[in-house]
């Protein structure tokens, strides 16, 4: 064995607690290291150029990398290790800073742990055998998974890029909430006009089929190759996917959760959703007094949502302006939390509104009291310090988002994670914003987190663009993690084919031995625990390779 | 930091790639510290880990050994936690034999739950330590 252990700094990241100079020092003497070096940025361009150097004029047949987490810069390693000429799989990456710099404090300990990681990675690549990616086909049609307006955006973009796009729609009628609004901020045009716009651009593609009144069944399969099951109106139809837009968007909170708001059992409470209608049909006094209560569903731990809905004060704003401008005379009081005026030119609307005569109070509701002359309205102004009592003809609850009601069990079909409110997680939250963790399988719009119109299009064109790109390839490479029966060992006991979930194993009846059908397997190792006579392993992650892991993690050094 | 005499227990990790791994890894971009001697080893499935792994790692000297997996219901390998959850059950059956059931853990913890996950190593760490250093105190 020829090894290769490069240690990055990261800046300071790595650095400021690790001793990566001693780290290197002490490598030197391990028998196997050819290469010790630790660099300010490995993944730099400087920092490839020294790792390529080192493999070709040292021949280095194992590099270890002690780094940031193996999902980061994973596939950038690989292909660098593919140009200097060597298996891309006899890389093996350490990481020693999101799992031990930014972790610990201690320099001392820190170091004595990034010492027993880069160990244990450089004892589990001592046993790498060079692996083989295998090429496959990708085909090139995506289905966007709701026609909302981040779902409209996303298979527009890919239409016209020439991809064939199967849209897909709960409801009957493609535009999601954008299209019950009647002013769609910034520019103030009707959200009807903005969803038509889209749908007739969209019609005039050919490439284009739409399924309204449809939900998925049955999703399987991998990237380049998602079979998808979808029920339409009681009909079941079938296809095969390259890759996934997933935009559900969300759903309106609905405020009869909490009783005390009075939502539903008076008219005179109605939420901005329901304004977007107009508000000619609440048969106002002409001298209205309306109040308008912000983060009704948000930052509230009681409920469950601790989370910022982002779109609810524009909302509130909106609705404010609305007001003023159908009843001049409208005394319009808005009581908050914060004021987060989010988006471009949010601040600005603020102050005109407040030029305007619109109130803002500080301090949340406490008590609704509807009476048959008008609503009362008690809580504590918290500039002030005192307890208010007042009197509207009209209360206004600025609603704000929650999940898709089944992005649970969506994300279960397609085997993608949600955080902690039940939005769909990103696989990094700064360098992938669009993707999940599976591949090919994109997240737009407000089904990963609160967003206004102008981000869902935004994150909707984003996502479809970076699908683009991976099925306009038109190939790409399965990772070769699965399973291979060695035939000597296997006993034909069986108990792995029970086991396996992919069922990927099947026994062959001449020789008494199982055998992989490698396109099937998932590649989750359960055969591999499962063989009693160790016959059956997982590529990539053998038994000799934990096993000297985990020596490498406990050894006395 | 800790008191010199103490004897500090060292722990390792089995993570399952998609759920528990990411959570540590979120753990780690948001700075939540947890103890040096807590160290993780990344398996694609928690169904990778052989019984024989946890008893190789405390053979070597490891004092705790947790195995960790998406939630029930969630996994990626559509139901490979079940089988860990029967493997780990049978082996705890087996430790308890020698009094070791303390020494094997099993969380399910998603990769949204960074919090979570640092609970319950910090948690196990304390158990283990409190347990090595019993009757060390006066």
């Amino acid at each position: 064995m020829r090894a290769g252990i490069f240690i990055c700094h990261c800046g300071h990241n790595i650095k400021h607690t690790v001793d990566v100079r001693y780290l290197s020092e002490y490598f030197k003497k391990i028998p196997g290291v050819v290469v010790s070096i630790d660099y300010a940025f490995v993944c730099s361009e400087p920092g490839q150029d020294i790792i390529k150097e080192s493999i070709e004029n040292q021949k280095l047949d194992r590099v270890v990398i002690a780094s940031c987490t193996p999902s980061l810069h994973g596939d950038l390693f690989r292909d660098l290790l593919k140009k200097s000429g060597t298996n891309p799989f006899y890389l093996k990456r350490v990481s020693i800073r999101e799992h031990c710099s930014w972790v610990g404090d201690d320099i001392e300990a820190n170091t004595e742990k990034a010492k027993r990681l880069i160990l244990s990675g450089l004892y589990a690549a001592s046993h790498y055998i060079p692996l083989e990616e295998k090429m496959v086909e990708v085909n090139k049609s995506a289905l966007v998974i709701g026609g909302g307006v981040s779902g409209l955006s996303a298979a527009l973009f890919l239409a016209r890029m020439g991809i064939k796009v199967y849209l897909i729609e709960r409801e009957k009628e493609l535009g999601g909430h954008v299209r019950l609004l009647n002013k769609v901020w910034p520019s103030m045009r009707n959200g009807k006009e903005i969803i038509r716009e889209l749908i007739d651009e969209i019609e005039r593609l050919d490439n284009v089929e739409i399924y309204t009144d449809t939900i998925i069944t049955n999703f399987e399969g991998f990237f380049g190759n998602y079979q998808v099951t979808i029920n339409n109106n009681g009909q079941e139809r079938k296809f095969i996917v390259g890759g996934v837009v997933v935009a559900t968007g969300f759903t309106p909170f609905d405020p009869s959760i909490k009783p005390e708001l009075h939502y539903k059992k008076d008219k005179r409470i109605v939420t901005t959703l329901d304004l977007e209608k107009g508000i000619e049909y609440l048969e106002l006094p002409k001298k209205p007094r309306v109040a308008i209560l912000h983060c009704i569903g948000s930052r509230d731990e009681t409920i469950g949502r601790s989370y910022c809905s982002r779109i609810c004060c524009i909302n509130s704003l909106k609705t404010a302006e609305e007001i003023k401008q159908r009843y001049p005379d409208s005394f319009v009081e808005s009581f908050y939390m914060d004021v987060r005026a989010h988006p471009r030119g949010g601040e600005e609307y603020f102050e005109s509104l407040q030029e305007k005569g619109v109130l803002f109070t500080r301090g949340n509701v406490a008590e609704i009291i509807p009476t048959d002359k008008n609503i009362i309205i008690r809580g504590e102004d918290t500039l002030l310090g005192e307890v208010y009592e007042k009197e509207f003809d009209l209360v206004v609850l600025s609603i704000g988002m929650s999940t898709a009601f089944d992005s649970r069990a969506l994300g279960q079909l397609l085997k993608i994670s949600l955080d902690k409110d039940g939005f769909f997680l990103e696989a990094h939250i700064k360098l992938r914003p669009f993707d999940t963790a599976v591949k090919g399988i994109f997240i737009a719009g407000s089904c990963s987190g609160p967003k206004d119109t102008e981000e869902s299009i935004n994150h909707g064109r984003a996502s479809a663009l970076k699908l683009f790109g991976m099925l306009n390839l038109g190939y790409a490479f399965v990772e070769p993690f699965i399973s291979y029966v060695d035939p000597k060992r296997c006993s034909g006991c069986r108990q792995c084919e029970e086991a396996c979930i992919a069922k990927a194993i099947k026994f062959d009846e001449k020789l008494r031995v199982v055998k992989v059908e490698e396109a099937a397997c998932m590649g989750c190792g359960l055969c591999n625990a499962t063989c009693p006579s160790s016959a059956i392993s997982l590529k990539g992650y053998f038994d000799s390779f934990i096993a000297d892991e985990i020596s490498g993690l406990l050894e006395i050094a | 930091m800790t008191d010199k005499t103490e004897k500090a227990p060292e722990v390792v990790g089995f993570a399952c790639s998609y759920c528990t791994f990411k959570a540590s890894e979120m753990a780690g971009s948001l700075r939540m510290k947890y103890p040096e001697k807590v160290r993780v080893i990344q398996v694609p499935c928690s169904s990778r880990v052989d019984p024989a792994f946890v008893i190789k790692a405390i053979f070597e000297g490891a004092d705790g050994v947790f195995v960790s997996g998406c939630h029930p219901g969630d996994c990626h390998f559509i139901r490979g936690n079940y089988f860990t959850r029967r493997k780990m059950a049978a082996l705890k059956e087996m430790f308890k034999a020698f009094s070791m059931e303390g020494k094997v853990k099993l969380f399910w913890i998603s990769a949204a739950e960074a919090r979570k996950f640092i609970e319950k190593i910090t948690n196990f760490y304390n158990e283990l330590r409190e347990e090595k250093n019993a009757g060390k105190k006066n």
